[in-house]
């Protein structure tokens, strides 16, 4: 049974035989009784949290008494083992020899290792056959890249998705509700979220498309991305998508007309173009070109110039974009 | 095994089963498997732990869980929510949160205790780094242990993802512009992850998976190496009460550390279970379900990827445009900084016993963090610097509370990001010095007491020790077998010791 | 000793009991998931209507409070007496203070109701605290401040028990939230100003501040809300915001994330970590 001649020279000689008063053996409490006791109260609370727990999950829950019995049951269950172990067991201390199996330290014996090199040894042949073996390593890769494959297939290319939104030149700008917008509907120091007419309960056009439309006292007015032509009656529209990482930019601060991004705190001025003028936001929002038709709706000249949205590699590319 | 014994049933068993597989050799070396007493040893148990409640609540939930995409007008019970076009996946949380018997608990429960599993495997770290304890040769399991670190943050996001609330689902926006954010691939990754553009129909059923199989496989497979590996190598230990470089000092495995350890188990269990019922987590029936354009303010992630968005929030605008490419903002916070921090964790073994020029073969005696002065003040400084980025993931809520302007904390995060983290590292670095020069630091004063000799003179002596004061001083002995006859005679155990 | 031996088995019962009454009344509860499932009408998303907001089709002119039971002469005095030192005797501003003259009834009556006017000092933020005016008091100075020049909304009349909570909390999310957080906590904006929390206003304020945008918020025109559709958000603010269904247990402030992180660490992991400062030696 793992007899190790070694632990002879342990302080505590193996031959040693403890007395049964050896304090070593001991509770580690010298009221034993006492703490007998607790663990039994410990026990029986537990016990009572369980039936308790069981007649409430019964007469229909509630999360917080369900929650603080659990706790209670499971608690107490623990509180009165741990106090078991810890308190009425022999305290030691008690001591194991560092060994591993036939030795003490980990690294194998050298005539172990020796052993295993010489039993890799008897497919030495495989090792000589060096033109066989450059084979196997080719077609084992081939077969390990046909599983990338598949993973081709778990989406499209982004290709020109990035690009463009569903604005299109002459889209009306709908609320979320559907309803198309005149220039008396919005107050000045007004703002709601638009969509492309006929996009707007498409998920996917919410999040590429969705733009805030601003009114502002100002106008006419020109912006650093837009002419005065942009902003019929002081609207301004914006994606609202932030340039940084996406999130849609919703606070807009009607006094200072800056627009901030809840997620991290980026801020754009409204009256320069949406340029970021604090925290991490490198880029403006890209300004919807819009103008007002003959009825008074709000309509886009034509989809963002610019793609919409936080940074990509392709971002600005010749190739792909339609705005090159 | 005698029959004549109260304990023979279980005996006649126990030998059933050693006629078969003849266990009772490692059966023997287990029991008497000795594991360190202190407290600090036991971190990683409440990691543990805290994984198994994660895992049997989980169970629970996939039960009532729906991870689709598929938005459908809500006319449910819950009011609030009636006419609103909502998900499966919303609404089936939903219905687990308000409408399951004891379902709110169970997933209170897991949300907790997933945050409570990684704040433990965080502390457990520290106290393997700042003790030494990854030294030569357990430099494997540090590395399986940071990677376990890292699948549990990114199983954790992912299962933050699911219920598509408003929140989360703004999270999963931002998720997309990280993986955007990655040169060259990005956009190629992120549409083939997702399905396509964000949000799409196809992320939370890829997410599903990914959170109640993938990665806990990943995770439990890791888990057994990390535990095995442990238990093979046996524990590091501090220095004292006759421990060596030879030997483990402690409690056996049966009874004491047995009954200890599962307490702790069922008291870990508990205390999750009374945060389920009590205190409200993540109500995403109040937060309402995602539609892209509807976001909140106080939009966070959980604690342990605060750090990210802490760098996010933190990061200057700097993007590098080259023709007809770029690298946006984004990547250096949320790619690059965890590119260079995990590997750079890893490697931490190896890359102080360069410095150190350490090539013991073993390590099995542990620092004290004063013992250590250098390794101690890199590790308070690197904690600085997380801990920055994690306050910093509430800049607009400091603003908020401590009433300063926003544009003002944003600048004092960054430069505190840059300057804290050295001043911490130098304090620390002070304290372990002075610290070690004094041998009896910590330690509880022990009182003087004055006595009057009987010739008349007076003698200075130390008070009793009072019990806790002084560690055991008892030699320590190998583990004794104790015969149960004698148990079951009612007559004071007798033990002897091993013949091991 | 004796008596102890009676334990278990009554224990035994009492636990087979309880479980037996777990399964037996947990049969219903299926059925409630069920049909709380069932209820979810299925419809092609591209035709879903995100929010159920219909087209306003009847008059966009609110109902409004009338003013006719209020007295202008204490109104007028009570002007003179907290407001005119800054805003003028004839309310039309000075260089401390704006214009008054033809903002309307709810406007004045948002400022004034909420304490955020009079200042107790010129110089700090309005902030709302308990008004040093009685609601008829108050009322009268609105009165007097409207009768100065005519323009600007009335004081919206707003039913909560008539709103509809899903509209609400649907509109509440897309105008609202993104400022004052979805659970109404409110939180800091750019260059110290702040959204406020919502938990203190009135349904009137509520729905004077959405139509008159005092300070930094936006003004939503009549345009953006119809009347029905301003007083569901403002019930959405009393019943979801003020009384919030906190199912789980203590709300933790409604912050969401960051005091549950704290929490978890501080208190769930701090407690284990004691348990383990118990279990374990501390030398």
């Amino acid at each position: 049974m793992g007899d190790d001649p070694a632990s002879a020279t342990h302080p505590a000689s193996p031959t040693e035989l403890l007395s049964p008063d050896d304090p070593r053996l001991a509770p580690a409490t010298h009221h034993p009784r006492r703490v007998a006791g607790i663990v039994a109260v410990f026990f029986v609370l537990s016990f009572a949290a369980t039936v308790a727990l069981a007649t409430v999950y019964s007469l229909g829950g509630q999360t917080q008494i369900e929650g603080g019995l659990l706790g209670v049951a499971l608690g107490a269950l623990g509180a009165g083992m741990t106090t078991w172990g810890k308190y009425l067991v022999p305290k030691g201390p008690f001591v194991e020899p560092r060994d591993y199996e036939d030795r003490h330290d980990l690294p194998s014996k050298p005539e172990d290792r020796e052993a295993v090199v010489g039993a890799f040894g008897r497919g030495a042949s495989i090792f000589a056959r060096r033109k066989l073996l450059g084979l196997l390593s080719l077609s084992g890769a081939a077969v390990g890249a046909v599983f990338v494959f598949p993973l081709r297939s778990l989406g499209p290319q982004p290709k020109g998705a990035m690009f463009h939104t569903a604005w299109k030149p002459g889209t009306r700008l709908v609320t979320a509700g559907g309803r198309p917008i005149q220039v008396q509907d919005i107050d000045i120091g007004g703002i709601v979220t638009v969509f492309p007419e006929g996009g707007e309960n498409d998920p996917d056009i919410q999040q590429t498309a969705q733009t805030q439309l601003i009114r502002v006292a100002a106008d006419p007015l020109a912006t650093r991305q837009g002419p005065t032509s942009w902003s019929p009656s002081g609207y301004l529209a914006f994606s609202k998508v932030c340039t940084h990482a996406g999130c849609p930019v919703s606070l807009y601060e009607a006094e200072t007309e800056q627009l901030l991004c809840p997620c991290h705190q980026s801020l754009f001025d409204v009256l320069q173009g949406a340029y970021p003028i604090f925290g991490p936001a490198p880029r403006p929002l890209p300004q919807l070109p819009i103008y007002a038709d003959a009825d008074g709706y709000l309509r886009a000249r034509s989809d963002f110039l610019e793609p919409i949205g936080p940074g990509f590699w392709e971002r600005g590319a010749s190739d792909g974009s339609p705005y090159s | 095994m005698t029959t004549d014994t109260p304990m023979a049933p279980l005996g006649a068993a126990a030998g059933w089963m050693d006629d078969r597989v003849g266990l009772a050799h490692w059966t023997k070396k287990s029991l008497n498997k000795i594991f360190p007493d202190h407290w600090s040893f036991m971190i990683g148990e409440v990691a543990l732990y805290s994984f198994i409640v994660v895992i049997i609540t989980g169970i629970y939930l996939t039960f009532f869980f729906n991870p689709s995409l598929h938005h459908s007008i809500y006319h449910g019970p819950y009011k609030p929510l009636d006419g609103q076009s909502v998900s499966d996946a919303y609404a089936s949380v939903v219905n687990i949160s308000l409408y399951v018997r004891g379902g709110l608990v169970m997933r209170q429960m897991h949300h907790w205790s997933a945050d409570i599993f990684i704040g433990a495997i965080v502390v457990h770290m520290c106290r393997i780094y700042f003790t030494g304890a990854f030294r030569r040769p357990r430099e494997l399991n540090w590395v399986i242990g940071v990677l376990l670190l890292f699948l549990a943050l990114i199983n954790g996001y992912i299962g933050y993802s699911l219920p598509d609330d408003l929140i989360s689902g703004t999270g999963v926006r931002i998720m997309f512009s990280v993986f955007l954010a990655i040169p060259v691939v990005g956009s190629y990754l992120a549409f083939f992850f997702f399905g396509g553009n964000f949000p799409g129909t196809t992320y939370d059923y890829r997410f599903y998976i990914i959170h109640v199989f993938l990665l806990p496989a990943i995770i439990v497979g890791l888990l057994v190496a990390h535990l095995a590996l442990l238990w093979h190598q046996k524990h590091t230990q501090f220095p004292g009460r006759g421990a060596t470089e030879r030997n483990v000092v402690g409690t056996p495995v049966w009874p004491g550390f047995a009954f200890k350890t599962t307490g702790l188990l069922l008291m870990i269990f508990g205390i999750t279970a009374l945060l389920g019922g009590l205190a409200q987590i993540n109500p995403i029936w109040l937060y309402g379900p995602y539609i892209p354009y509807k976001v909140t303010y106080l939009v966070q992630p959980d604690w342990y990827m605060a750090w990210l968005d802490g760098a996010l929030r933190l990061m200057p605008r700097w993007e590098v445009n080259m023709p007809g490419h770029m690298i946006p903002t984004v990547f250096f916070p949320a790619v690059l900084m965890p590119g260079v921090a995990v590997p750079f964790l890893m490697s931490w073994p190896w890359l102080e016993a360069k410095f150190t020029k350490d090539n013991r073969r073993s390590h099995h005696l542990l620092d004290r963090p004063r013992d250590a002065p250098v390794r101690t003040a890199i590790g308070v400084g690197v904690l600085t610097f997380f801990s920055v980025l994690f306050l910093a993931s509430a800049t607009d809520e400091l603003a908020n509370f401590f009433v300063i302007s926003l544009n003002v904390v944003l600048p004092v995060l960054r430069y505190t990001l840059v300057i804290l983290p050295f001043i911490t590292s130098f304090v620390a670095f002070r304290i372990c010095k002075e610290l070690a020069q004094v041998p009896k630091a910590g330690k509880r004063k022990r009182a003087s007491i004055i006595e009057r000799t009987p010739s008349g003179g007076y003698a200075l002596r130390d008070s009793e020790v009072r019990p806790g004061d002084e560690p055991d001083e008892e030699e320590p002995v190998p583990v004794p077998a104790v015969s149960l006859n004698a148990m079951a005679d009612g007559r004071p155990s007798g033990a002897s010791l091993p013949a091991t | 000793m004796t008596r102890l031996r009676l334990l278990p088995p009554l224990a035994l019962l009492a636990f087979s009991a309880s479980v037996g009454l777990t399964f037996f009344a947990s049969s219903s509860q299926a059925q409630a998931s069920a049909t709380a499932r069932s209820t979810l009408t299925p419809v092609t998303s591209a035709t879903a209507p995100t929010t159920s907001t219909p087209a306003p089709t009847t008059s966009t002119t609110p109902s409004t409070l009338s003013l006719a039971p209020y007295s202008l002469e204490d109104g007028q005095a009570l002007f003179a007496a907290s407001c005119a030192s800054c805003h003028g005797a004839d309310a039309t501003g000075s260089s401390r203070a704006p214009n008054l003259v033809g903002l309307g009834p709810a406007t004045i009556d948002f400022w004034v109701s909420s304490g955020r006017m009079p200042l107790s000092k010129p110089s700090v933020e309005p902030e709302p605290k308990p008004s040093p005016f009685s609601p008829p008091e108050q009322l009268d100075i609105v009165k007097y401040v409207s009768s100065l020049g005519p323009g600007g909304p009335g004081i919206p009349d707003v039913n909560v028990a008539k709103g509809n909570l899903g509209d609400g909390f649907s509109l509440f999310v897309t105008n609202c939230a993104g400022c004052h957080a979805v659970g109404g906590v409110g939180d800091a904006l750019s260059n110290g100003l702040s959204a406020p929390s919502l938990f203190f206003a009135t349904p009137t304020q509520v729905a004077e501040a959405i139509e008159t945008g005092p300070a930094s918020m936006p003004r939503f025109s009549s345009f953006q809300f119809s009347p029905a559709q301003l007083n569901d958000i403002v019930a959405y603010v009393v019943k979801g915001i003020q009384h919030p269904r906190d199912k789980g247990g203590d709300g933790l402030g409604h912050i969401g994330p960051i005091t549950e992180g704290l929490v978890a660490l501080f208190l769930g992991l701090g407690s284990m970590l004691g348990i383990l400062y118990w279990i374990g030696d501390r030398a």
